[in-house]
This record gives structure tokens, sequence and C-alpha cells, in this order.
């Protein structure tokens, strides 16, 4: 008896509807080029490219290269770009930052191409062989640190990555420099987890997380700068500078001094933004007060509650619990130092007296 | 000596009477990992071992632990983030991190600007309008994933180091674009409605079917006919460039549409709506036509692809974009077999379906 079944499955299912055809007649519509006759401006033809190639700062030549206090578009053209007419600009977009103000910052384009000059590959660049067995607290100690700043810089990523459909489109070289800051604090996140990995440890335990709120909480971009690049990141850098005492190997020295080196370009872009926004307005330099007091109280909360993360300090930095605890000392005095050098660069000057008492306490007596 | 003992005598030492050191006494997370690395170096693949490896299919954790640290009971709750892996995963995010990590390059000086030549003014006038064009939306498409980074949990931190990539790429996209168009001595010219409307996506699955599957899939099958677009090696390489990063974003969301689908069926015809949406089948604009071309870039492009304006030139050239088109959306028709959307084939609107390529068995 024949199988009917495939065939009546078969005159089930419809028939496949035929491809409708490419208009074969098809006539190309008239020249029109009206978009070649764009009144903007005829760039200088780019000479004499030096070693760094042909960079942003080169490329964006006369008024390309001039950034309005004001941007006037809401949508995504191009500065430098004719816009389009009002009734073909498409949906206005989300943007919220439309004032060169808050988020400007001069060196954006030179941070930009100098991050990517300096990029590096924690998976190749880094020589992971080098790592010799340690001591279990030991190891367990740059392993407490190694997490703290590989969730540190997973949050500071997080948030750095929802503000970037905050700023419009005219301030591209701050859209692109904030580009290599993700990207590197990615690289951060990753390297120092897999550092925590690689030497018969493990991850060590989370952090209190006032901070991590405290970022996430800003309500303006310069505020988050405020915490991110310039509270944070001057903790961050002064504890990679001490990264030859910490680390017990190349491959920890390299980690400490690549990601130090990330760190700086963050740092110049923080403070010459906050210079920029305190020159644009005076009143702008209570605001920084108000955050720099806010980031103090909270970053002062997960150093004190942090125990795991003092005593890995302790640990990783002496021979004896004493040492530890006087070298983990001058620690705090270096990265307080880095701190206040970096927000009187920013002009942001004397902080040093009115500095948060919880702030102060937890560095004097850490 | 045990590590108990070791620990006793440095509670003993000078100093060390207020030492605590139980997170080393009895640690939370697991440890004894020694992971080497293998022959693409130290990778995520590689540290994804264990209990740091696996991430689960749900997590309650919003205070930003990182996956396999030890949690603390007075740890702060930020409320952002997705509870569910599916929400974000795509389990090609750590592999493509790491390429996107190890295929970095610089506008500035891997491109050989100097090499650039002449071009016929027409030519020129048509490729910075190009430029102008992707100037305008390639931005966009890093705007639109870091929208959603803030929610991925930190126990699926490899999406989130992925999307750190694709917003770098991007950056790089928006200024090689910028670069070319003002390289030449013509500089930006006409700008259109652009691509915002890629930011109302409300949803990561939202984002990966209009940015992955339709934008940047567009734009890579662009890309890759830079061959016949170019006019010189120098623009060439920037297409091949551009392409092999479009390549990653799309890779990355054509596995989180697969994962998503694998794990909650349930939300196929949700997925449909987005493309619904995307392929103007809901009363809008077909979005995908906008994002590579319409209007002022359609004529540049045909230009371009004819090699000049005059009238043989111009056929010809819209024939070749005719095959550009043909190409974006039989790859376009690729992806969504890929994720197991193949039967969209008979759901394509007939102006979309006329170009798709028979199924090939």
């Amino acid at each position: 008896m024949p199988d009917t079944t495939t065939d009546e499955k078969q005159d089930e299912q419809p028939e496949t509807p035929p491809r409708p055809q490419v208009p074969s007649g098809f006539q190309p519509p008239p020249l029109d080029m009206g978009w070649a006759k764009a009144p903007t401006e005829r760039p200088p033809l780019p000479k004499d490219l030096g070693p760094e190639g042909f960079t942003l700062r080169l490329a964006d030549a006369g008024s390309y290269g001039w950034a309005p206090d004001h941007w006037p578009y809401q949508n995504d053209t191009p500065r430098g770009a004719w816009p389009a007419p009002e009734d073909r600009r498409g949906l206005l977009a989300p943007y919220t930052i439309y004032e060169k103000h808050e988020v400007w910052a001069e060196n954006a384009a030179d941070l930009y191409e100098l991050a990517i000059r300096e990029r590096w590959v924690p998976a190749t660049d880094v020589s992971w062989g080098s790592i010799e067995p340690l001591a279990d607290h030991v190891e367990a100690a740059l392993d407490q640190i190694c997490t703290n700043i590989s969730e540190q810089q997973y949050n500071s990523n997080q948030v750095l990555m929802g503000w970037l459909k905050e700023i419009s489109y005219g301030y591209h070289e701050v859209k692109l420099y904030l580009a290599t800051q993700t990207f590197d604090q990615a690289r951060h996140c990753e390297a120092f987890r897999k550092r925590a990995l690689s030497n018969g440890g493990g991850l060590g335990v989370q952090q209190p997380g006032f901070m991590h709120r405290t970022v996430y909480a800003a309500f303006k971009f310069s505020e988050y700068v405020s915490y991110v690049n310039i509270l944070r990141g001057s903790f961050l850098l002064g504890l990679c500078e001490w990264g030859d005492r910490l680390g017990r190997s190349q491959a920890d020295r390299q980690l400490f001094e690549n990601t130090a080196n990330d760190l700086r370009r963050h740092l110049a872009y923080g403070v010459d933004h906050l210079k920029h926004y305190i020159r644009h307005d005076p009143v702008n330099r209570a605001r920084v007060d108000v955050w720099l007091n806010r980031g103090e109280a909270m970053y002062a909360a997960d150093l004190r509650r942090d125990k795991p993360f003092r005593e890995a300090f302790i640990l990783a930095l002496g021979d004896t619990v004493q040492q530890g605890k006087e070298r983990f000392a001058e620690l705090r005095k270096h990265q307080l130092d880095r701190y206040l050098q970096t927000l009187e660069a920013a002009s942001v000057y004397n902080r040093a007296e009115t500095l948060i008492p919880a702030f102060k306490d937890v560095i004097e007596n850490p | 000596m045990t590590k108990a003992d070791i620990l006793q005598e440095l509670r003993k030492e000078p100093g060390g009477e207020d030492l605590d050191l139980s997170w080393i006494e009895q640690p939370a997370a697991e440890r004894g990992l020694r992971v080497v690395p293998g022959k693409r170096g130290l990778t995520l693949e590689e540290i994804s071992v264990g209990s740091y490896g696996n991430p689960p299919d749900m997590t309650t954790n919003q205070s930003g632990r990182m996956r396999g640290s030890a949690p603390r009971a007075d740890a702060q709750n930020i409320g952002a983030h997705w509870y569910s892996k599916s929400e974000s995963w795509s389990d090609s995010a750590m592999m493509l991190y790491e390429e996107g990590l190890q295929r970095q390059w610089s506008s500035a000086t891997d491109i050989p600007w100097g090499d650039l030549p002449e071009l016929d003014e027409d030519l020129e006038l048509a490729m910075s309008q190009l430029c102008t064009f992707l100037t305008q939306v390639e931005f966009i498409a890093g705007d639109v994933p870091g929208k959603f980074a803030p929610a991925i949990a930190a126990e699926y931190f490899e999406v989130g180091l992925f999307l750190a990539t694709q917003i770098m790429d991007e950056g790089r996209h928006l200024d090689v674009f910028r670069k070319r168009a003002l390289a030449n001595g013509i500089g930006l010219l006409q700008a259109g409605p652009g691509a915002v409307g890629l930011l109302t996506a409300q949803s990561f699955i939202d984002m990966t079917a209009s940015l992955h599957l339709v934008g940047e899939g567009f734009v890579q099958s662009l890309f890759r006919m830079g061959e016949l677009i170019a006019h010189s090696e120098v623009d060439k390489r920037i297409f091949r460039l551009a392409a092999q990063d479009e390549s990653r974003h799309v890779a990355f969301g054509v596995m989180h549409m697969k994962h998503l689908l694998e794990t909650e069926p349930e939300r196929r015809e949700e997925v449909h709506t987005y493309l619904d949406r995307m392929e103007g089948q809901v009363g809008s604009t077909p979005n995908q036509a906008g994002l590579t071309g319409g209007g002022d870039t359609t004529e540049a492009l045909a230009i371009l692809l004819g090699g000049g304006k005059s009238e043989a030139q111009l056929n010809d050239g819209y024939q070749k974009l005719l095959a550009v088109r043909r190409r974006q959306f039989n790859e376009y028709m690729h992806r969504l077999d890929v994720v197991g959307l193949g039967d969209r084939r008979e759901r394509l609107p007939e102006r979309v379906r006329a170009f798709i390529d028979p199924p090939r068995n």
C-alpha cells in the first residue's frame, strides 16, 4: 500500500509564493547632485604627516575644528556637514547635552589618538608565564586587590557607556575620547580578573558598593567625571603607581604599569574638563565641591567597611604586619596626594583644607 | 606550616591584633585556579572555568559583584540590572571581545593617506557624500549599545566588555569616514535624516534585531562591496577594515538572538515585530533603506559604482547598486536562517522578496 502521508503533507503546505521580480525596466532617477552643492568648507589637503599620522586634530582643520558653545542640531548631523532641511532631519534625538561646557575638554581629540596608539592586549601583551607560585596569603591579598579593581572598572564602564547617548553629535571629539575610555575600562576589568585566576587563587570578596551606587546615581556628566576620572581615577592611579611594590612578577608590574598609563589619560580628560567647566561659570566651582564632598564621603564609607581590601594591602606590602601597615599608610598618603594634585591641575585649589572628615580619617588612619 | 598556622602567626605579630583574615581562612569564592595561556594568549574563554564560567540562567545580583567573587551581605543594591541571562547573553561575546582587542586599528596610521590619489571631481564629491552619511550614522551604533550597558549584571560581564569594543569600533568608523571626507579637499557635504531612530530600541533584543541584524548587517554588506565602490587602494582598505569590525558586531547580535530564541522560543513573535518595523511593515519608512542609502547617498553610491555621472555610467551604477541591495537582502536572509527565523522568508514584504535568492536546498 502506498504511503500517502508525505503527499498529504505536501498538499497541506501552502505553495511557495512566486518570487517577485526586480523591475526589469528599471529607470534610474534623473541626475540631481544637489548634495554636491552643499556650501560647506573645503578643507586643506593634509601635508607632511608625521609618525602620528593623519590625526583628528589635523583632519579637523578650519571650521571643522570649531566646537560651538551650544550645539544647535537635535539629530546626528556631523559637525561641519550641511544640515538637512528641518522636514528631512528625521527623529529628534534623545540627547540631553547640547552645551559645550558640560562635556568639553580641550585635549579630547589628542587623547583619543593617544589612546589608540597606546592600546594593549591583556591576553598577549602580559607575560603571564612570568608569574610564580606565591604563599597562599600573599596570593590571596593580590587577588583581593585585583577583584576590587576589576569590579570598580566594570562599574565605571557600565555607567560611562550609558552616558554616550546623552551627548549630542556636535562634540564628536569627546564622544570619541570616551569610546577609548570605555575600551580601557573594559580592558582593566578583564585584565585584573585574569590575574586573579591565573596563579592558584581566585576572586576575593566584593566591595561594599557605596561608590558604585554613587557613580550610577550621577545626575550630571561632570558629576560622573568628578567621581570616576578624578576621585576614583586618582586613587587607582596612585595604587597602580605602586605596582612595583605590590606586584611579585613581571606580569604584575606590566598590568599595573599599563593600567596606570591608561588612567593618566582618563585623569587628563577629567582635569581638562573640570577646568573648562569651572572656567565657564565660577558658580560651577561650588557644584564641583558638592560632588567632591559626596564622592569623598561615599568613597570613605567603602574604604572603612572593606576589611578584605584593607588587609590585602597590609599583607601585600610588608614582610611583617607592622611593615605592611606602615607601607599601607604611605600608599594612602600617595593616593591622596595624587588626588589633590589632580584637583589642583583642574583649578580646584586648596581641597586639602576642606576634605570630608570621614575621608581624611580613613586616609590618615587606614 | 599550614595556611591556618600562618594566619594565626600573622595575628600574633605586633600590629596584627586587629586583623580578621577570615576572608582568607574561609574564602567564599572558589580558589586554587591556575589558568594558563593557550595559543591565543590568556583569553576570557580560558578563564571561564569552574564557578567562574557558566553564567547562571538567572541572577539576583544587583550589586555589581563580579561573577564568582564572594558576596557581602551589606552590599549596596543598585537595582538596575536585568535578571535573566537570555536578555543579553551571546555565546560569542568572549571570543568576539578578544578578537576585537586583537584587531584594533588606527585611522591615523593604518590608512596610507599619503597614497590617496586625486580623483575625478564627481567621484570625489560622491565619496565625500557617502562619507558624510557614514560619519553621521556610525556612532549611533555606539550610542545604542551604550544605552543598555548599565542594565547588564556583572554575572554577564563579558557582554558588557564586548559592547565596549563595539563602541570603540564605531568611534573609529565615525573618525575614519570623517577623515576620508576631509582628506582630499572636498570636506563633509549634505547631512540626511540619519539613524537616530535606532535609539528608539526599548530592550536589548529590540536593539539586536534592529541594530545588529538589520542596521549593522546592511552596513557590513555595503562595506563588503567596497571593492566596487572604492576608486583607490586607500578607500578599499578603509572599507575592508571597517567590514571586519562590523562582522564582529553582527556576529554578536546573531548569536544573541539565537540564544534568546533557543531559550525563550515564546518570544519569537515579539522578535518578528521588531523586524516588521525595520522592514517598513508597520506603516513607517523602511529603516534598513535609510541606513545604507536613500536619497542623496543613493545617488552618490550610483556615481561611485558606475565610475561617473554620464548616462551610461549612471545606468551601470544603478545596476550595480541593485546588486548591492540584492547582497544586502540575501545576507540578511542568511542571518535570519542562522538565528532560526528562516520562516521569515514568507513574511518579507514583496519589494524585499524580489531581491532574495531561493532557499539553497
